[in-house]
Protein backbone atom coordinates (compact mmCIF):
# COMPACT_ATOMS: atom_id res chain seq x y z
CA UNK A 1 0.00 0.00 0.00
CA UNK A 2 1.44 3.46 -0.79
CA UNK A 3 1.90 6.19 2.08
CA UNK A 4 -1.27 7.67 3.10
CA UNK A 5 0.00 10.67 4.65
CA UNK A 6 -0.63 13.43 2.83
CA UNK A 7 3.08 15.11 2.26
CA UNK A 8 1.67 17.07 -0.22
CA UNK A 9 4.11 19.90 -1.01
CA UNK A 10 1.92 22.10 -2.21
CA UNK A 11 -0.66 21.96 0.92
CA UNK A 12 2.57 21.67 3.28
CA UNK A 13 3.47 25.17 1.52
CA UNK A 14 0.32 26.96 1.88
CA UNK A 15 -0.14 26.27 5.59
CA UNK A 16 3.41 27.30 5.99
CA UNK A 17 3.22 30.73 3.89
CA UNK A 18 -0.29 31.36 4.51
CA UNK A 19 0.53 34.65 6.52
CA UNK A 20 2.15 35.91 3.69
CA UNK A 21 -0.67 34.94 0.77
CA UNK A 22 -2.97 36.83 3.50
CA UNK A 23 -0.88 40.04 3.28
CA UNK A 24 -0.47 39.40 -0.85
CA UNK A 25 -4.20 39.35 -1.37
CA UNK A 26 -4.70 41.98 1.48
CA UNK A 27 -2.74 44.12 -0.29
CA UNK A 28 -4.90 44.40 -3.72
CA UNK A 29 -8.51 43.95 -1.70
CA UNK A 30 -7.97 45.65 1.44
CA UNK A 31 -10.17 44.27 3.56
CA UNK A 32 -10.10 41.64 6.17
CA UNK A 33 -12.93 39.89 4.69
CA UNK A 34 -12.17 39.81 1.38
CA UNK A 35 -8.55 39.17 1.32
CA UNK A 36 -10.03 35.84 3.37
CA UNK A 37 -11.87 34.85 0.51
CA UNK A 38 -9.36 35.46 -2.10
CA UNK A 39 -7.04 33.38 0.30
CA UNK A 40 -9.91 30.49 0.30
CA UNK A 41 -10.62 30.94 -3.61
CA UNK A 42 -6.58 30.58 -4.19
CA UNK A 43 -6.36 27.40 -2.16
CA UNK A 44 -9.93 25.73 -3.75
CA UNK A 45 -8.00 26.43 -7.12
CA UNK A 46 -4.55 25.69 -6.48
CA UNK A 47 -6.16 22.33 -4.92
CA UNK A 48 -8.11 21.78 -8.03
CA UNK A 49 -5.16 22.44 -10.47
CA UNK A 50 -2.48 21.24 -8.49
CA UNK A 51 -1.45 18.84 -11.70
CA UNK A 52 -0.74 22.48 -13.81
CA UNK A 53 2.66 23.09 -11.77
CA UNK A 54 5.21 23.13 -14.62
CA UNK A 55 8.39 21.06 -13.64
CA UNK A 56 10.62 24.15 -13.86
CA UNK A 57 7.92 26.46 -11.68
CA UNK A 58 8.51 26.91 -8.19
CA UNK A 59 5.70 26.42 -6.21
CA UNK A 60 6.10 29.66 -5.21
CA UNK A 61 5.61 31.60 -7.88
CA UNK A 62 2.92 29.25 -9.00
CA UNK A 63 0.83 29.84 -5.68
CA UNK A 64 2.06 33.43 -5.82
CA UNK A 65 0.27 33.62 -8.95
CA UNK A 66 -3.13 32.60 -8.35
CA UNK A 67 -3.11 35.11 -5.20
CA UNK A 68 -2.02 37.43 -7.53
CA UNK A 69 -4.79 36.22 -10.37
CA UNK A 70 -7.39 35.76 -7.72
CA UNK A 71 -6.84 39.10 -6.46
CA UNK A 72 -7.40 40.94 -9.57
CA UNK A 73 -10.11 38.82 -10.85
CA UNK A 74 -11.92 39.79 -7.01
CA UNK A 75 -11.14 43.59 -8.13
CA UNK A 76 -12.93 43.14 -11.24
CA UNK A 77 -15.62 41.68 -10.23
CA UNK A 78 -15.83 43.92 -7.52
CA UNK A 79 -15.36 47.44 -8.99
CA UNK A 80 -15.66 49.86 -6.54
CA UNK A 81 -13.96 52.11 -3.74
CA UNK A 82 -11.73 50.22 -1.47
CA UNK A 83 -13.02 49.53 1.24
CA UNK A 84 -11.38 50.25 5.24
CA UNK A 85 -12.59 48.09 7.94
CA UNK A 86 -12.57 48.95 11.56
CA UNK A 87 -9.29 47.18 12.62
CA UNK A 88 -7.49 48.40 9.30
CA UNK A 89 -9.20 51.98 9.91
CA UNK A 90 -7.79 51.53 13.76
CA UNK A 91 -4.83 50.03 12.27
CA UNK A 92 -3.98 53.25 10.58
CA UNK A 93 -5.18 55.34 13.52
CA UNK A 94 -2.89 54.35 15.81
CA UNK A 95 -2.15 57.73 17.23
CA UNK A 96 1.30 57.49 16.91
CA UNK A 97 2.87 60.68 14.79
CA UNK A 98 4.87 58.70 12.76
CA UNK A 99 2.11 56.61 11.25
CA UNK A 100 0.51 59.39 9.83
CA UNK A 101 3.90 59.83 7.86
CA UNK A 102 3.28 56.32 6.87
CA UNK A 103 -0.21 56.21 5.48
CA UNK A 104 1.40 59.04 3.06
CA UNK A 105 3.75 56.61 1.80
CA UNK A 106 1.60 53.29 1.76
CA UNK A 107 -0.32 56.16 -0.24
CA UNK A 108 1.70 56.32 -2.98
CA UNK A 109 2.50 52.95 -3.16
CA UNK A 110 -1.46 52.65 -3.77
CA UNK A 111 -1.76 55.18 -6.03
CA UNK A 112 0.65 53.17 -8.76
CA UNK A 113 -0.82 51.33 -11.37
CA UNK A 114 -1.79 47.78 -10.47
CA UNK A 115 1.03 46.23 -11.93
CA UNK A 116 3.58 48.64 -10.50
CA UNK A 117 2.64 47.75 -7.29
CA UNK A 118 2.45 44.19 -7.70
CA UNK A 119 6.32 44.55 -8.67
CA UNK A 120 6.98 46.24 -5.79
CA UNK A 121 5.06 43.88 -3.85
CA UNK A 122 6.50 41.18 -4.47
CA UNK A 123 10.08 41.73 -5.39
CA UNK A 124 10.31 43.68 -2.20
CA UNK A 125 7.91 42.57 0.19
CA UNK A 126 8.18 39.02 -0.43
CA UNK A 127 11.63 39.10 -1.29
CA UNK A 128 10.88 36.98 -4.49
CA UNK A 129 13.76 37.20 -7.19
CA UNK A 130 12.84 39.28 -10.74
CA UNK A 131 12.70 35.50 -12.44
CA UNK A 132 10.38 34.27 -10.23
CA UNK A 133 8.18 37.59 -9.73
CA UNK A 134 8.24 37.68 -13.84
CA UNK A 135 6.51 34.04 -13.43
CA UNK A 136 3.82 35.09 -11.38
CA UNK A 137 3.09 38.10 -13.26
CA UNK A 138 3.69 35.97 -16.66
CA UNK A 139 5.98 38.37 -18.22
CA UNK A 140 9.45 38.31 -19.26
CA UNK A 141 12.12 39.37 -17.18
CA UNK A 142 13.16 42.22 -18.61
CA UNK A 143 9.56 43.61 -19.47
CA UNK A 144 9.33 43.53 -15.38
CA UNK A 145 12.94 45.34 -15.09
CA UNK A 146 11.79 48.59 -16.99
CA UNK A 147 8.42 48.25 -14.94
CA UNK A 148 10.18 47.65 -11.59
CA UNK A 149 12.27 51.07 -12.75
CA UNK A 150 9.42 52.91 -13.33
CA UNK A 151 7.55 52.09 -10.61
CA UNK A 152 10.86 53.17 -7.99
CA UNK A 153 10.83 56.33 -10.10
CA UNK A 154 7.71 57.20 -9.54
CA UNK A 155 7.61 56.96 -5.65
CA UNK A 156 10.84 58.55 -5.92
CA UNK A 157 13.37 56.08 -4.58
CA UNK A 158 16.86 55.87 -5.42
CA UNK A 159 17.25 54.05 -8.82
CA UNK A 160 19.88 52.09 -6.81
CA UNK A 161 17.52 49.16 -5.41
CA UNK A 162 17.52 47.96 -8.95
CA UNK A 163 18.83 44.89 -8.94
CA UNK B 1 17.34 49.18 0.87
CA UNK B 2 15.79 52.68 0.95
CA UNK B 3 14.44 54.02 3.76
CA UNK B 4 11.17 54.38 1.97
CA UNK B 5 11.17 51.39 0.28
CA UNK B 6 11.93 49.58 4.15
CA UNK B 7 9.23 51.76 5.48
CA UNK B 8 7.04 50.68 3.07
CA UNK B 9 7.85 47.28 3.89
CA UNK B 10 7.80 47.33 7.89
CA UNK B 11 3.74 48.79 6.93
CA UNK B 12 2.81 45.62 4.44
CA UNK B 13 4.61 42.77 7.06
CA UNK B 14 2.21 44.62 9.90
CA UNK B 15 -1.03 43.74 8.20
CA UNK B 16 -3.11 42.70 10.67
CA UNK B 17 -3.41 39.21 10.59
CA UNK B 18 -7.12 38.20 11.58
CA UNK B 19 -7.22 35.47 13.98
CA UNK B 20 -9.66 33.27 11.24
CA UNK B 21 -7.06 32.83 8.50
CA UNK B 22 -5.67 29.71 10.22
CA UNK B 23 -9.62 28.06 10.38
CA UNK B 24 -10.25 29.41 6.80
CA UNK B 25 -6.98 27.63 5.05
CA UNK B 26 -7.46 24.77 7.50
CA UNK B 27 -10.99 24.48 5.91
CA UNK B 28 -10.15 25.40 2.55
CA UNK B 29 -7.90 22.86 2.52
CA UNK B 30 -9.78 19.98 3.77
CA UNK B 31 -13.28 20.79 1.91
CA UNK B 32 -11.32 20.56 -1.14
CA UNK B 33 -9.57 17.54 -0.69
CA UNK B 34 -12.99 15.95 0.61
CA UNK B 35 -14.42 16.70 -2.82
CA UNK B 36 -12.03 14.29 -4.41
CA UNK B 37 -14.66 11.51 -2.29
CA UNK B 38 -16.59 12.70 -4.76
CA UNK B 39 -15.51 12.31 -8.69
CA UNK B 40 -18.01 14.40 -10.80
CA UNK B 41 -20.08 11.93 -12.38
CA UNK B 42 -19.11 13.45 -15.75
CA UNK B 43 -16.12 11.40 -15.89
CA UNK B 44 -18.16 8.39 -16.45
CA UNK B 45 -20.03 9.17 -18.92
CA UNK B 46 -19.08 8.51 -22.67
CA UNK B 47 -16.83 6.00 -21.26
CA UNK B 48 -17.56 2.59 -22.88
CA UNK B 49 -15.27 3.42 -25.80
CA UNK B 50 -12.80 3.02 -23.30
CA UNK B 51 -10.37 0.41 -24.26
CA UNK B 52 -9.75 -1.85 -21.32
CA UNK B 53 -6.93 -4.40 -21.55
CA UNK B 54 -7.39 -6.68 -18.84
CA UNK B 55 -4.84 -9.25 -17.51
CA UNK B 56 -7.02 -11.74 -15.92
CA UNK B 57 -5.29 -14.08 -13.81
CA UNK B 58 -6.75 -16.14 -11.18
CA UNK B 59 -4.41 -16.84 -8.04
CA UNK B 60 -4.89 -17.80 -5.10
CA UNK B 61 -3.33 -15.41 -2.35
CA UNK B 62 -1.06 -17.58 0.04
CA UNK B 63 -2.02 -15.75 3.13
CA UNK B 64 -5.74 -16.67 2.21
CA UNK B 65 -4.50 -19.98 1.97
CA UNK B 66 -2.94 -19.96 5.40
CA UNK B 67 -5.82 -18.70 6.45
CA UNK B 68 -8.06 -20.96 5.25
CA UNK B 69 -6.22 -24.02 6.08
CA UNK B 70 -6.50 -23.33 9.95
CA UNK B 71 -10.10 -23.66 9.69
CA UNK B 72 -11.69 -27.44 9.40
CA UNK B 73 -15.41 -26.53 9.29
CA UNK B 74 -15.62 -27.04 5.37
CA UNK B 75 -18.72 -24.91 4.45
CA UNK B 76 -17.31 -22.03 6.19
CA UNK B 77 -14.46 -21.52 3.78
CA UNK B 78 -14.67 -18.98 2.02
CA UNK B 79 -12.56 -18.14 -0.88
CA UNK B 80 -11.13 -15.19 -2.14
CA UNK B 81 -9.32 -15.24 -5.74
CA UNK B 82 -7.81 -12.32 -7.63
CA UNK B 83 -10.42 -12.07 -10.79
CA UNK B 84 -8.91 -9.46 -12.61
CA UNK B 85 -5.47 -7.42 -12.35
CA UNK B 86 -5.31 -4.44 -14.14
CA UNK B 87 -2.28 -3.17 -14.86
CA UNK B 88 -1.20 0.02 -16.39
CA UNK B 89 2.27 1.45 -16.58
CA UNK B 90 3.40 4.56 -18.66
CA UNK B 91 5.57 6.95 -17.56
CA UNK B 92 3.64 8.97 -15.45
CA UNK B 93 0.53 6.81 -15.31
CA UNK B 94 0.46 3.90 -13.35
CA UNK B 95 -2.35 1.34 -12.62
CA UNK B 96 -2.48 -1.58 -10.48
CA UNK B 97 -6.04 -2.71 -9.30
CA UNK B 98 -7.00 -6.02 -7.80
CA UNK B 99 -10.34 -6.90 -7.97
CA UNK B 100 -11.12 -9.54 -5.34
CA UNK B 101 -14.19 -12.31 -5.91
CA UNK B 102 -15.75 -14.25 -3.16
CA UNK B 103 -16.17 -17.78 -3.80
CA UNK B 104 -18.05 -21.02 -1.58
CA UNK B 105 -20.73 -18.57 -0.20
CA UNK B 106 -23.51 -20.59 0.36
CA UNK B 107 -25.65 -17.43 -0.61
CA UNK B 108 -25.13 -16.61 -3.93
CA UNK B 109 -27.49 -13.73 -4.44
CA UNK B 110 -25.01 -12.21 -1.44
CA UNK B 111 -22.17 -13.78 -3.23
CA UNK B 112 -22.95 -12.46 -6.80
CA UNK B 113 -24.15 -9.06 -5.58
CA UNK B 114 -20.49 -8.40 -3.64
CA UNK B 115 -18.55 -9.80 -6.27
CA UNK B 116 -20.50 -7.41 -8.95
CA UNK B 117 -19.70 -4.78 -6.63
CA UNK B 118 -16.37 -5.28 -6.23
CA UNK B 119 -16.34 -5.29 -10.36
CA UNK B 120 -18.12 -2.55 -10.97
CA UNK B 121 -16.49 0.04 -8.50
CA UNK B 122 -12.80 -1.31 -10.17
CA UNK B 123 -14.32 -0.30 -13.63
CA UNK B 124 -15.64 2.98 -12.42
CA UNK B 125 -11.95 3.22 -11.37
CA UNK B 126 -10.19 2.93 -14.36
CA UNK B 127 -12.75 4.33 -16.47
CA UNK B 128 -12.12 7.15 -14.40
CA UNK B 129 -8.03 7.00 -14.31
CA UNK B 130 -8.11 6.91 -18.56
CA UNK B 131 -10.39 9.29 -18.48
CA UNK B 132 -8.20 12.06 -16.27
CA UNK B 133 -5.18 10.37 -17.89
CA UNK B 134 -6.64 11.33 -21.33
CA UNK B 135 -6.98 15.00 -20.08
CA UNK B 136 -3.46 15.16 -18.56
CA UNK B 137 -2.08 13.78 -21.86
CA UNK B 138 -3.64 16.56 -23.60
CA UNK B 139 -2.37 18.90 -21.43
CA UNK B 140 1.00 17.82 -21.23
CA UNK B 141 1.69 16.82 -18.13
CA UNK B 142 1.04 15.68 -14.66
CA UNK B 143 1.52 12.65 -12.60
CA UNK B 144 -1.39 10.05 -11.81
CA UNK B 145 -1.39 6.70 -10.35
CA UNK B 146 -4.31 4.74 -9.06
CA UNK B 147 -3.66 1.58 -6.37
CA UNK B 148 -6.41 -0.76 -5.62
CA UNK B 149 -6.11 -3.48 -3.54
CA UNK B 150 -8.12 -5.88 -1.25
CA UNK B 151 -6.81 -7.63 2.13
CA UNK B 152 -8.62 -9.89 4.02
CA UNK B 153 -8.82 -8.89 7.94
CA UNK B 154 -10.98 -11.74 9.54
CA UNK B 155 -12.06 -14.68 7.96
CA UNK B 156 -12.83 -17.99 10.67
CA UNK B 157 -15.86 -19.99 11.18
CA UNK B 158 -18.39 -16.91 11.87
CA UNK B 159 -16.91 -13.52 10.46
CA UNK B 160 -15.93 -12.68 6.97
CA UNK B 161 -14.59 -9.01 6.59
CA UNK B 162 -12.37 -8.17 4.06
CA UNK B 163 -10.99 -4.35 3.32
CA UNK B 164 -10.92 -2.75 0.30
CA UNK B 165 -8.07 0.07 -0.51
CA UNK B 166 -7.96 2.68 -3.42
CA UNK B 167 -5.25 5.11 -3.25
CA UNK B 168 -4.97 7.57 -5.89
CA UNK B 169 -1.88 9.70 -6.25
CA UNK B 170 -1.72 12.86 -7.72
CA UNK B 171 0.39 15.11 -6.38
CA UNK B 172 -0.55 13.51 -2.77
CA UNK B 173 -1.93 10.58 -2.00
CA UNK B 174 -5.52 9.92 -1.19
CA UNK B 175 -6.97 7.02 0.87
CA UNK B 176 -10.20 5.66 0.39
CA UNK B 177 -11.20 2.02 2.61
CA UNK B 178 -14.28 -0.01 2.41
CA UNK B 179 -15.26 -2.55 4.53
CA UNK B 180 -17.44 -5.89 3.79
CA UNK B 181 -18.23 -8.23 6.82
CA UNK B 182 -20.00 -10.61 6.24
CA UNK B 183 -21.84 -13.41 8.88
CA UNK B 184 -20.71 -16.72 7.08
CA UNK B 185 -23.36 -18.83 8.96
CA UNK B 186 -25.96 -17.05 8.47
CA UNK B 187 -24.96 -15.97 5.25
CA UNK B 188 -25.79 -12.23 5.47
CA UNK B 189 -23.98 -9.05 4.94
CA UNK B 190 -22.98 -7.59 8.72
CA UNK B 191 -24.20 -3.74 9.02
CA UNK B 192 -23.61 -1.82 12.37
CA UNK B 193 -27.77 -1.80 12.74
CA UNK B 194 -27.82 -5.39 12.70
CA UNK B 195 -25.42 -5.92 15.44
CA UNK B 196 -26.55 -3.62 18.02
CA UNK B 197 -30.16 -3.52 19.35
CA UNK B 198 -31.12 0.12 18.72
CA UNK B 199 -29.77 3.22 18.09
CA UNK B 200 -27.68 3.96 20.97
CA UNK B 201 -25.03 2.88 19.72
CA UNK B 202 -24.31 5.75 17.24
CA UNK B 203 -24.04 7.78 20.73
CA UNK B 204 -21.78 5.23 22.59
CA UNK B 205 -19.63 4.30 19.96
CA UNK B 206 -18.87 7.74 19.05
CA UNK B 207 -18.10 8.86 22.85
CA UNK B 208 -15.59 5.93 23.27
CA UNK B 209 -14.17 7.12 20.04
CA UNK B 210 -13.91 10.99 21.34
CA UNK B 211 -12.25 9.38 24.48
CA UNK B 212 -9.59 7.66 22.40
CA UNK B 213 -8.69 10.81 20.34
CA UNK B 214 -8.74 12.88 23.28
CA UNK B 215 -6.66 10.74 25.08
CA UNK B 216 -4.40 10.02 22.09
CA UNK B 217 -4.13 13.72 21.87
CA UNK B 218 -2.79 13.98 25.32
CA UNK B 219 -0.08 11.61 24.94
CA UNK B 220 1.24 12.82 21.33
CA UNK B 221 1.26 16.67 20.66
CA UNK B 222 1.92 14.93 17.22
CA UNK B 223 -1.48 13.50 16.77
CA UNK B 224 -4.51 15.96 16.05
CA UNK B 225 -8.21 14.94 16.05
CA UNK B 226 -10.98 17.62 14.35
CA UNK B 227 -12.97 17.10 17.88
CA UNK B 228 -14.26 19.62 20.58
CA UNK B 229 -12.72 21.08 23.36
CA UNK B 230 -9.51 19.76 21.53
CA UNK B 231 -7.64 22.72 20.39
CA UNK B 232 -9.49 22.75 17.77
CA UNK B 233 -11.83 25.56 18.48
CA UNK B 234 -11.04 27.67 15.06
CA UNK B 235 -12.41 25.29 13.21
CA UNK B 236 -16.58 26.04 12.66
CA UNK B 237 -19.06 22.81 14.87
CA UNK B 238 -19.71 21.52 12.19
CA UNK B 239 -16.48 20.85 10.68
CA UNK B 240 -15.78 18.70 14.15
CA UNK B 241 -16.19 15.09 14.65
CA UNK B 242 -19.61 14.96 16.18
CA UNK B 243 -21.02 10.93 15.44
CA UNK B 244 -20.18 8.55 13.69
CA UNK B 245 -22.53 7.70 10.66
CA UNK B 246 -25.39 5.29 11.28
CA UNK B 247 -23.69 3.03 8.68
CA UNK B 248 -20.09 4.08 9.24
CA UNK B 249 -17.51 1.82 7.97
CA UNK B 250 -16.38 -0.70 10.52
CA UNK B 251 -15.33 -4.29 10.30
CA UNK B 252 -14.43 -7.44 13.29
CA UNK B 253 -10.85 -8.02 13.70
CA UNK B 254 -9.72 -11.56 13.92
CA UNK B 255 -9.98 -10.81 17.74
CA UNK B 256 -13.75 -10.15 17.00
CA UNK B 257 -13.59 -6.99 18.45
CA UNK B 258 -15.33 -4.34 16.32
CA UNK B 259 -13.15 -1.71 14.77
CA UNK B 260 -14.39 1.17 13.68
CA UNK B 261 -12.99 3.13 10.81
CA UNK B 262 -12.60 6.61 8.99
CA UNK B 263 -11.53 7.72 5.72
CA UNK B 264 -8.36 10.12 5.18
CA UNK B 265 -9.61 13.92 6.43
CA UNK B 266 -12.79 12.05 7.74
CA UNK B 267 -11.73 12.84 11.37
CA UNK B 268 -8.36 14.11 11.36
CA UNK B 269 -5.73 16.32 9.14
CA UNK B 270 -4.54 14.20 5.82
CA UNK B 271 -1.21 13.61 7.59
CA UNK B 272 -2.85 11.25 10.23
CA UNK B 273 -4.18 9.27 7.38
CA UNK B 274 -7.18 6.48 7.87
CA UNK B 275 -8.06 6.00 11.31
CA UNK B 276 -9.13 3.00 13.19
CA UNK B 277 -10.58 2.56 16.05
CA UNK B 278 -11.03 -0.29 18.20
CA UNK B 279 -13.88 -0.40 20.63
CA UNK B 280 -13.20 -2.27 23.89
CA UNK B 281 -16.52 -4.59 23.86
CA UNK B 282 -16.97 -4.93 27.29
CA UNK B 283 -18.03 -1.01 27.17
CA UNK B 284 -20.88 -1.88 23.88
CA UNK B 285 -21.62 -5.21 25.29
CA UNK B 286 -24.87 -4.11 26.62
CA UNK B 287 -25.96 -2.94 23.43
CA UNK B 288 -25.37 -5.46 21.40
CA UNK B 289 -27.58 -8.11 19.71
CA UNK B 290 -25.02 -10.95 21.44
CA UNK B 291 -21.93 -11.96 21.83
CA UNK B 292 -21.82 -14.07 18.28
CA UNK B 293 -19.85 -11.50 16.19
CA UNK B 294 -18.76 -9.55 18.84
CA UNK B 295 -17.07 -10.96 21.89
Amino acid sequence: MRKTKAEDNVITFIIENQENFYRLAFSYVKNAQDALDVVQESIEKAIRKKDSIKDNQSVKSWFYRIVVNTSLDFLRKNKKIALVDDDTLDYFRSGKQDTYEDIDLQRSLEQLPITYKSIIILRFFEDLKLDEVADVLNENTNTIKTRLYRALKLLRVEMNEMQ
Amino acid sequence: MDKKLKKLKNEYKNTPIPEDLDKVVQQAIKQNKKKRLHPNSKWFIGLAAAVIIFMVSINTSTAVAQSLSKIPVVGSIVEVLTVLEIHVNEDNFNVNVKVPQLNNLENKDLETSLNQKYLEENKELYQSFSEKMKEMKKTGNGHLSVDASYNVLTNDDVIFSIKRTVVETQASAYTTNKFDTVDKQKQIMLTLPILFKNDHYINAISEIIKEQMREQMKNDPGVIYWLSNAGNEELPAEELFNQIDANQNFYINDQHKLVIAFNEYEVAPGYMGAVEFVIPTEKIENLLVGNKYIQ
